[in-house]
Formats: structure tokens, sequence, C-alpha cells
């Protein structure tokens, strides 16, 4: 897979404070990259070095396979962003606005504005001024800027923020739609659980400036998973009796008299019945294995998420 | 590629009081030239004719006087806007070097002072093309008065980086409005004062071609300060210009900028 954006130990500081720490990050073609974090976390600090906003202390941004300081034209030609907060020519109505933008861009085709509109639903507000605009329009419009010309990778910066949970659910869809249909790369943060949990093939998780690790979804769902643990007087016997009695393989046999049983999780009273009845003696019994927010709470050393 | 830049720069005006304050800027002078048509007679008692080197002296006075507050609000608002509107995170995050990004303003403030010295000298030009029609008036009048304007046009751009600068260190107009209006104050002194020596104010620079043309009225000698004058202009010109250069390639855009 070709690799899109990737940072080498990237770093900012301001005076004695490290506000980005050493980052090591790396966002195949095709990925929706979640980058989860908690407010001050260092997300838009990243996002906006990734964007040239600031310039970082240390470390190095490689988009689409270059160094970023050489080419920071090229590469932002083909990368479409939101940071923090849209921000629009409120005397202008939609239309003038992405019309600014497609002048910018260097566009010549103006149907692209009309495009852009309806994929995020603005066609009828297209005559509208953005001064008039509720929050949740104005991310539809920001996000439809960022869509304008055809990149293939958008840095969306809490792009949910200001919608209400109909909107949350469109532009979750509208996401999943754009990477399935267009191949587009996203990199969206955000402090919600919830939203980059359904939304990301690929999560890095950001505390304290430092990306405590990056994991792809379905590894995450492993390591979350709920199971029943036991201990049990042979856990040989015990495996082939969940094979031939309770007709599961998804068990793990972890160490002497250990075992992990992703099935019958919410029947544990089949279970100890079926290797009684085998012969097994059970030891301990008992459903274990961290939620999705438990998970983010170890890792990130026990403050709460939102 | 700055042509676009340039059209984007206009079109963010759009519905905005801009276009008003080029009308508001030229409009005084044109005003302050219809005083040419008070009945005046000369020393011998016979009526005068319309001046045209006088309607344009007035014109250019006038002009010169408000030019220092108009032209530093006109260009405080189209670089402090985009930091008080939020625009900057995405204007940066353009493909554009950000030095073809303040060109593009600085242009389309030249534009703006342009259009504020022609529309200033309407009334002028246009009571020149009527009495042209009654009495006989010196052409060469006419071409003296839109080169003088010409020039005080671009002397007048010397000051607008300073103004920029302002704008953009202070994210606010007010900044650059401030300076305006103390330098306007300051302008409408010297200009009264008729020092030459006033000159070496960059903003009384545009008053230069001014007096230049008046000196059939005047005879005041100011080349003596047209130089070091221009040389003071210049060297505000380009100083504040590389402050601005150098602030847009190296600033950082951090939350709330």
């Amino acid at each position: 897979m070709t690799c899109i954006l990737r940072t080498v130990g990237l770093t900012k500081r301001y005076g004695g404070k490290t506000v980005v720490d050493n980052v090591d990050m790396s966002i195949q073609a095709g990925d929706i990259y979640g980058f989860l974090g908690q407010n001050g976390a260092g997300k838009t600090t990243t996002l906006r070095m990734l964007t040239g906003l600031i310039h970082p202390s240390a470390g190095e941004i490689e988009l689409f396979g270059t160094a970023m300081q050489w080419s920071k034209g090229k590469a932002m030609a083909r990368v479409g962003s939101i940071i923090e907060y849209p921000g629009f020519y409120l005397n202008l109505n939609a239309a003038e606005n992405l019309e600014i933008h497609r002048r910018m861009m260097g566009m010549g085709n103006k149907t692209c504005i009309d495009e852009a509109l309806a994929t995020v639903g603005l066609t009828d507000a297209k005559h509208q001024k953005v001064k008039n605009f509720s929050l949740g329009m104005k991310q539809r419009l920001g996000i439809a800027r960022a869509l304008l010309h055809r990149p293939e990778l958008l840095l969306l910066d809490e792009p949910t923020n200001g919608l209400d949970p109909g909107g949350i659910k469109e532009m979750r869809q509208l996401f999943l739609d754009l990477a399935r249909r267009r191949g587009i790369t996203f990199l969206i943060s955000s402090h919600l659980l919830g939203e980059v949990e359904q939304l990301a093939s690929k999560i890095g998780i950001i505390h304290g400036g430092r990306l405590l690790e990056e994991i792809g979804s379905e590894d995450l769902r492993k390591k979350t998973r709920h199971c029943l643990a036991l201990k049990v007087t042979d856990e040989q016997k015990a495996a082939f009796i969940l094979e031939q009695r309770l007709r599961t393989t998804d068990y793990v046999v972890s160490g002497t008299g250990g075992l992990r049983l992703y099935a019958y999780v919410d029947r544990p009273e089949q279970v100890s019945a079926a290797l009684a009845a085998g012969g097994v003696g059970v030891r301990e019994m008992s459903v274990s294995g961290d939620s999705l927010e438990d998970y983010f709470l170890k890792l990130t050393g026990g403050e709460k998420f939102v | 590629m700055f042509n676009p830049l340039i059209v984007s720069e206009l079109m963010k005006l759009k519905h905005t009081k801009m276009y008003l304050l080029v009308l508001l800027g030229a409009f005084p002078a044109n005003l302050v030239t219809l005083s040419a048509f008070l009945p005046k007679v000369t020393p011998d008692g016979a009526p005068a004719g319309i001046d045209l080197q006088d309607m344009f002296y007035r014109q250019g006075m006038t002009m010169t006087i408000l030019a220092p507050f108009i032209f530093a609000l006109m260009i405080g608002y189209i670089v402090s806007r985009e930091y008080q509107e939020r625009t900057i995170n995405q204007l940066f995050a353009y493909p554009i070097p950000r030095v073809r990004i303040l060109m593009a303003k600085l242009a389309t403030a030249l534009l703006l002072i342009a259009a504020t010295s022609a529309l200033s000298c309407v009334s002028t030009v246009a009571t020149g093309i009527v009495a042209s029609f009654s009495q006989s008036i010196d052409a060469s009048a006419l071409g003296e008065g839109i080169r003088m304007n010409a020039l005080a046009c671009l002397l007048s751009f010397g000051t607008v980086p300073l103004a920029a600068a302002l704008s953009m260190v202070g994210k606010s107009v007010i900044p650059a409005s401030v300076l305006g209006a103390f330098a306007a104050l300051v302008t409408l002194i010297g200009e009264m004062g008729h020092g030459a020596r006033g000159l070496l104010f960059p903003w009384l620079m545009p008053y230069w071609p001014v007096r230049e043309l008046g000196q059939g009225l005047e005879q005041i000698d100011i080349a003596a300060y047209a130089w070091p004058g221009t040389i003071i202009l210049a060297a505000t010109f380009l100083i504040s210009l590389v402050f601005c250069i150098l602030y847009y390639k190296r600033s950082e855009i951090h939350s709330g900028s």
C-alpha cells in the first residue's frame, strides 16, 4: 500500500514546553485515520504542522512520498483541510466563498462548486450569505470547500463540531462513501471515542503530545473484546470439550490451566456445565476484557475521555 | 498566477463598505474643486474663467490630506480581516507561496488607491471638458493635473506596507487606522503650514507633486526637500515591505490567530 502521509519525530516546542513530542505517524492510501486524543493532547498542533500553518521544531513530514518542506505547494494541491474552525468571508454567499477557493486552487471548471455543495447537501443555501449560516452549515460548507478540488487526502480537525446527531451520522456516511467511492484518504481528529470507533480503519492515540499507539481498528476490536477467563484443571481436555460439545473454536489457551473463551460470554453456566460433564474442573471463571473506553483510559493514564 | 489572486482579493471585498470608502475618499476632493465655480475676478476687475490648474491643486491638496487615513484603513482591512474572520488558516494552507498572497493584497490596495485618486479628480476633468466648449482651456494643465494625480497615487502607496505591517502584527484594523489618523493630522498641519520641510514626513510626500503643480500659484521652492523626502519614503516602503514579507513567511497560525 502507498504511504500517503508519514511523520518522523515530528515535534513542536513553545519555549520550554513540548506540545507535540516525537510523533511518528503513518497513513496509507485509503485509510480513514482517526486521530484520537483529549482536548489539548496535541491533535490540532499536529494538523497545523501538516498543513504548513506552523513550523515543526524538529522532525519530518512526508506527503505523497516527498519531504514537505521541498514540495509544500505541489503536495498541498492534493490535500483538502479544515483546521479547527471553517473560516469564511461572511459577507459572501456559499457559492462565492467556494469560487474564491476554486480560483486559489487554479481550477478551471465552475461546475465543481455545484457538485461540492450538492455533496454536503447545501445546494439550497448556495446563494445564502455565510453570515446567516449555523455552525453546522459552516462545517458542511467547510467540507464542501475541502472537497472542491478533488483532493486525495483530507485533513479534518474535529469535523463534526457543531453538528446535530443527525448531521453527524450524515457526515460519517459521507466520509465512508468518499473513502470507498473516490478513494480519498482521511485524517480525522476527534476527542469523541464513539465517532472515531465508527469511522476509522486505523486509530492513532495521542496524549500529552505523544502518539501512544497506532492500531488498526480490527486489532483494537480484538484487544477490547470481552471473554470468559477460565482456570481449569486440564486446559487440553477443556479445549476438546469446547469444540466437541459447545461447537466453538473461538478461544485461546493462555498458559497453565488458563483459557480465554470469546464465545458464550453471556452464557457462562452452559460452559461450566459442559466442562463439568466432561470431567474438567473449573477453578475460576470471570468475564474479562476492556471496553474501548477502558482501553483508552489505561493507555492514557486514566484520565476521562468524553 | 497573480491575476487569480488579485481577482480573489477583489471578490472578497464584495458587499463590504470598501467601495463606499473609495467614494468617501474621493468625494471631498470633488466637492472642494467645485469652489472654482464661485464668482471670481482678476486683479483688473474682469471675471476670471475656470482655472484647471487651481482646481487640480485644490483637489490634490484635499486628496493628500485624506489619503493617509483612507488608504491605511483600506490595507488594514484587507490584511486584518483574514485574522478576524479566521480565514487565515485556509489562506495559508493554499499551495501558493505566502509572499504571493501578500503581493496580491498590496496590489489590490494599489488598485483601490488608484481608483480613489481617479475618482477624486472626476469633477475637475469633467469641468475642464465642459468648460472647453465655452472658453479656451489650457490642455497642458489637464495633462499636468493627471500626471500630478498619478504621481501622488504612487507616492501614497509608499506608506501602505507600513500600515499593512501594523495590521498583520495587531491582527486588527485599529493600529493601521490610528497610524492613518495621526498621519492625516500631521499632513493637514504640514499642508496648511505650506512648509517644504514637511516632505521629510513620508505621508506628506504625495503633497510634493501637488505643490509642484502649484508652483505657479505659490512660488515656494520645495525642490531641496524632494530628494531627501523621496529617500525617506523609499526607505519606509522598503523596510516595511521586507518586514511584511518576513512576517508573512515566518508567522505561525495558532488557535485564535
